[in-house]
């Protein structure tokens, strides 16, 4: 819900329980009329990739990342102070281009704590022919190199991303990631923005309410809009009964960091 | 090289990754690598539509399994590493 033009839309508890089970959270935020298809058309019209500097050589970028909706997911999951990262870049899948296998990007950082986002942001349409990045929901945890991804093709539960022009995907860093083939006969283009988290956190920083966390677990609405319940039954993938109770204690650790459980005076809700 | 497609046996490779070690169990991810000069894999948005739902389907349908998943865990028990448990098989046939 948009409070006013400058303040940030917080993320619910629910959807940050989301984002820690499934490693990605879709926004569509209103920007001003044209503002897509003016960055796309700038984006054709590139001679060369600026590599980090592409804010610079399209400067209207810088209002995407002032978004209310993109500042408040930002806020929701790294803190206020939050940093814009100096690398960002401009994924362009051109017509017949192949598709990408799994990777992350750099050494998986091993940390059940949330310290690093990806937002992709798609200024035209991509549609299923068109080389979307696709994602695996879940994986963000998963210690696991790139080499180890390799005999990997398509795994079920993975997610494209076919999304209308203006979306904003957020991502965990480690989630295992790649690009379908693009035989669309149009370019495919996608900001790719960094941001880290500066300082841990002592309290929420989303749209908390402390009501949520007295739900105990409902064994029988497993799926349903609960705190707990998303933790606990969450299984994106359908893995084992072994690694699915990996999972609900890390993800347990990573609420923990976010509500401040872990800092040092933080008051512990498990 | 030549490539005979109706005279040489050769081999076809399937990986499927498993939600457990159990042949019974369901399928989480398949790749089928075939003798064909240029074969590729490749990631895609579309539906899958795999023609097993388990590996012992596999089985039945005339694939051997020439590896089984590894049990030994490089990490301790708390933590998570790859998707499933990765069978591979083969069949060993004329490829057209």
């Amino acid at each position: 819900m948009k409070t006013s033009i400058n303040e940030p839309t917080l993320l619910s508890d629910v959807d940050v329980a989301r984002f820690i089970v499934n490693g990605y959270h879709i926004t569509k935020p209103e920007y001003e009329k044209g503002l897509n298809e003016l960055i796309a058309k700038q984006l054709d019209d590139l001679c060369e990739n600026p590599g980090d500097a592409i804010i610079e050589a399209i400067p209207e970028l810088r209002q995407v990342l002032e978004d209310c909706i993109v500042r408040g997911v930002l806020i929701s999951l790294l803190g206020k102070d939050y940093e814009v990262n100096p690398h960002r870049h401009w994924h362009c899948r051109t017509n017949g281009t192949g598709s990408m296998s799994w990777h992350q990007d750099s050494t998986n950082t091993r940390s059940t704590e949330l310290s690093c986002l990806l937002a992709l942001y798609y200024p035209r349409t991509v549609t299923a022919d068109m080389g979307p990045t696709i994602i695996v929901p879940g994986t963000q945890f998963r210690n696991a190199p790139t080499d180890r991804m390799v005999t990997y093709t398509n795994i079920r539960g993975q997610v494209p991303l076919v999304v209308k022009a203006g979306t904003v995907a957020f991502t965990h860093y480690d989630i295992w990631h790649g690009t379908a083939a693009n035989n669309s006969g149009s370019d495919r283009h996608m900001i790719k923005f960094l941001f880290n988290r500066r300082s841990t956190n002592s309290s929420p920083t989303w749209s908390h309410d402390p009501e949520m966390l007295t739900k105990p677990k409902d064994w029988n609405a497993r799926s349903g809009e609960d705190v707990n319940n998303i933790l606990s039954f969450s299984n994106p993938l359908n893995v084992s009964q072994s690694d699915h109770y990996k999972e609900q204690r890390i993800r347990q650790e990573c609420w923990n960091h976010l509500m401040g459980t872990n800092a040092v005076g933080g008051k512990q809700t498990t | 090289m030549t490539f005979e497609t109706t005279q040489q046996p050769r081999q076809r490779l399937l990986y499927i990754h498993a939600r457990t070690p159990s042949v019974y169990s369901s399928i989480l991810g398949l790749t089928q690598i075939e003798p064909i000069p240029g074969h590729k894999v490749a990631l895609s948005a579309e539906d899958q539509n795999w023609p097993y739902e388990t590996v012992h389907d596999a089985l039945v349908d005339g694939w051997q399994v020439v590896q089984f998943p590894h049990h030994q865990a490089p990490f301790d028990d708390h933590d998570l590493d790859v998707v499933g448990y990765e069978f591979i098989l083969q069949k060993i046939e004329i490829v057209s």
